[in-house]
């Protein structure tokens, strides 16, 4: 038994050992914690500052409260471009987990070349986002353009069709190349899932008599569900803030038919001078992305 | 041994110091030129810049490129980055914009009254803002129309007058040329893009029908015809030209570059547009060199021309003001006005190169008259959301569906609430 004075020493040079291990990870991790606080936290604190004036960043600094977001909220403009934004993000995100979900199931499997398939399916992903708008925009090309050079040559359409000019075609043809271009993502995440899923769970459905289907069901998507949360967290969030593949394409036109969030932003910013309320749009935004993830962790987060 | 070693780091220490002075003394103007990226101008300008060097070895020309799309939002930008340059492109349409950031030096007090009586008076007015002149005007390019002088010669025609001799001549040249069924000519290369070029060249359209985009009252208070029966007649003009298939597919995607390549490559007859587009076609296909005209912007109920004039500014932050106007003076020297001009089409803003017989006959007949109709852009700093609702409204006619008279209604609407805002 130690005796009472010692007992104190041993617990004063205990406490000092833990302050001094926590004092030490607390070093260990302040570089990091201050990169955050100046890329996240003061880009963020800053921006929502901005919205509460009316400024050109420059020589005018008109304090308006909250009018800029006041603005936001009863403008039908607004709700518009949020619709065109939705609808935009669930296409892409939608068409890229079918896609890259269906792609990862096929290389799964002991397919011939699949090395090779593997390598080329990752191509588009490599491509910048403007290179690969660039090319799509020459394929969609109304008089020049690869699609309706071989859609009039089927006969398919009997005269040129703009894609990127039509109302009707715009908002699909943009959805098609960000499917394009970020599929090979959510192939990787799924594969890489799908390598993670034990043998044994398919072999014990097997022998209970289960289809592909009923395994698909029962067995790969439960095991895929934090694999699919992150992919559709990442991907939507990516995705409802994209800017580079619709300012190439068509800039937001025609009309308005591609004007999402991300575009009404850079415009209200750098074509009318307005930082203020594009400042408040940004925010607004982001609490929204902030909210739709909230949502995908409640509905696909996981259960005991 | 000894002495050649002493003498070595002498002569070391000699030159290190001589470079060291030579780079004290070497001034670099950074020059952000729009017209530096485009072709034929950049190599003109790129072979200006070297000539002035080479007579002033002591300053260093460094330019950066930026498209002229692009430039306002990019030099928007390095203004709030602390990052402007020493002179950097400017225009009647961002002048007044840049008068509100502050970013632009006052002109009367770094060039004297011999040199800049030496200007087109009009050129100046529309390069001031409140008495101060913000840029100097390098070039104009007024508007009017380019058409195929051969196709309209074949056809039996003459250079479009009015915008019904336009649309017939448009009627008459657009065909199927090679019989498969498909049309392959067609009478006008219309910009049918959401931003500047597009704009630019519906702006004159509208005020031919005597209606202006944003103007300022009797009483100073600005006021904007895009509710008005002539936006509503400009529109049904626009729609009269689309849906009558006498523009090529894709008008909203028909960009100024895309709308130079339809001319230069014979699928086109007509582009609304400035001399400087000459050049660009041929240098594209230059065995059209003699075979385009020009005629001044059809009439309508007015006539209709802008100046279009480009040039630069100096920087209020700049610290080598005296290099960058000596570097100006040289850039719009009248021997250099002559070479710019021969190479791109781009007119003088120059008087003494104005009057060289070299800016004459009929490929710039419409744009020498063009220029003594010309009337100002609108100095207001708003003035890109009023272009931006003109754009909304003609691509809603175009390809939205919307009737000419709802699209105007709607346009004079937000032209209204954007004034109001702004006042």
């Amino acid at each position: 038994m130690v005796s009472q004075p010692e007992e104190l020493k041993s617990k004063v040079s205990s406490r000092t050992y833990i302050d001094k291990t926590q004092m030490a990870g607390l070093w260990f991790a302040l570089p990091a914690a201050l990169a955050l606080l100046v890329v996240v936290a003061y880009p963020l604190l800053y921006g929502f500052y901005i919205s509460l004036f009316e400024t050109n960043l420059l020589n005018r600094w008109d304090f308006v409260w909250f009018k800029n977001y006041a603005r936001i909220f009863t403008s039908a403009d607004f709700l518009g471009t949020i619709f065109t934004t939705l609808k935009f993000t669930t296409g892409t995100v939608a068409g890229q987990f079918f896609i890259g979900l269906t792609l990862a199931l096929l290389l799964n499997t002991k397919v011939p070349g699949r090395a090779f398939f593997r390598t080329i399916l990752i191509v588009p992903w490599l491509f910048p986002e403007v290179v690969v708008a660039l090319l799509w925009k020459w394929m969609f090309n109304p008089l020049y353009g690869l699609f309706n050079d071989v859609l009039l040559k089927l006969g398919v359409i009997a005269e040129p069709t703009s894609w990127l000019g039509s109302t009707e075609t715009a908002l699909p043809s943009v959805i098609l190349v960000a499917i394009w271009k970020g599929y090979p993502l959510v192939m990787l995440l799924m594969l890489a899932g799908l390598q993670a899923i034990p043998q044994e769970q398919y072999e014990s459905a097997e022998i209970d008599g289960a289809s592909w289907w009923q395994s698909l069901w029962f067995v790969t998507l439960p095991n895929l569900r934090n694999v699919i949360m992150i992919s559709l967290i990442l991907n939507t969030v990516w995705w409802f803030k994209h800017f580079a593949i619709i300012w190439v394409l068509t800039q937001g036109g025609p009309i308005t038919a591609t004007s999402v969030i991300s575009i009404d932003i850079y415009k209200t910013a750098f074509e009318s001078f307005r930082f203020g309320p594009a400042a408040a749009l940004a925010v607004v935004v982001f609490f929204i992305v902030f909210l739709i993830s909230i949502g995908y962790q409640k509905l696909l987060g996981e259960r005991q | 041994m000894k002495q050649c070693k002493v003498l070595a780091r002498a002569i070391l220490i000699l030159a290190f110091s001589l470079s060291f002075g030579l780079s004290l003394a070497q001034t670099t103007l950074r020059v952000m030129s729009s017209t530096i990226v485009e072709s034929p101008e950049g190599e003109v300008e790129q072979a200006i810049a070297d000539a002035f060097m080479a007579a002033n070895p002591d300053i260093t020309i460094e330019f950066i490129g930026t498209p002229m799309n692009d430039m306002f939002k990019v030099l928007t930008t390095n203004a709030i980055g602390g990052e402007l340059p020493d002179i950097f492109t400017n225009t009647p349409e961002f002048v007044a914009q840049a008068a509100d950031l502050g970013i632009a030096a006052d002109l009367n007090e770094i060039f004297d009254e011999e040199f800049l009586s030496g200007f087109y008076p009009t050129t100046l007015e529309e390069a001031t803002v409140d008495g101060q002149l913000l840029l100097l005007p390098w070039f104009t390019v007024p508007v009017g129309v380019l058409y195929r002088a051969d196709w309209f010669e074949e056809a039996g025609l003459e250079g479009p007058q009015t915008w019904d001799d336009f649309v017939n001549a448009a009627q008459t040249i657009t065909q199927d040329t090679d019989g498969d069924g498909q049309m392959d000519r067609w009478g006008f290369a219309m910009v049918g893009t959401k931003n500047g070029s597009g704009f630019f060249r519906f702006t004159h359209l509208l005020r031919s029908q005597g209606a202006w985009e944003l103007y300022k009252d009797d009483e100073g208070n600005w006021q904007s015809d895009l509710g008005s029966e002539g936006m509503v007649n400009a529109l049904r003009i626009y729609k009269e030209l689309h849906d009558g298939g006498l523009v090529p597919p894709g008008v909203t995607e028909t960009g100024y570059g895309e709308a130079v390549s339809l001319m230069a490559s014979d699928k086109t007859a007509m582009m609304v547009t400035g001399p400087h587009t000459i050049g660009a076609i041929l240098e594209q296909n230059p065995e059209l060199e003699g075979n385009i005209h020009s005629v001044p912007v059809p009439m309508g109920t007015d006539r209709s021309a802008s100046l279009g004039i480009g040039g630069f500014s100096i920087a209020e932050t700049s610290e080598n003001k005296e290099a960058a106007a000596e570097y100006l003076k040289f850039l719009v020297s009248t021997e250099n006005m002559l070479e710019w001009n021969a190479v791109t089409g781009r007119m003088p803003a120059q008087i003494e190169a104005g009057d060289q017989p070299q800016i004459s006959g009929p490929i710039y007949a419409g744009f020498v008259e063009a220029i003594t109709i010309a009337k100002p852009m609108p100095q207001a700093a708003f003035y890109s959301q009023i272009q931006e609702v003109m754009g909304e409204a003609y691509q809603a006619v175009l390809v939205g569906g919307v009737s000419p008279e709802d699209a105007a209604a709607q346009a004079g609407e937000q032209a209204a609430a954007i004034i109001q805002d702004a006042q």
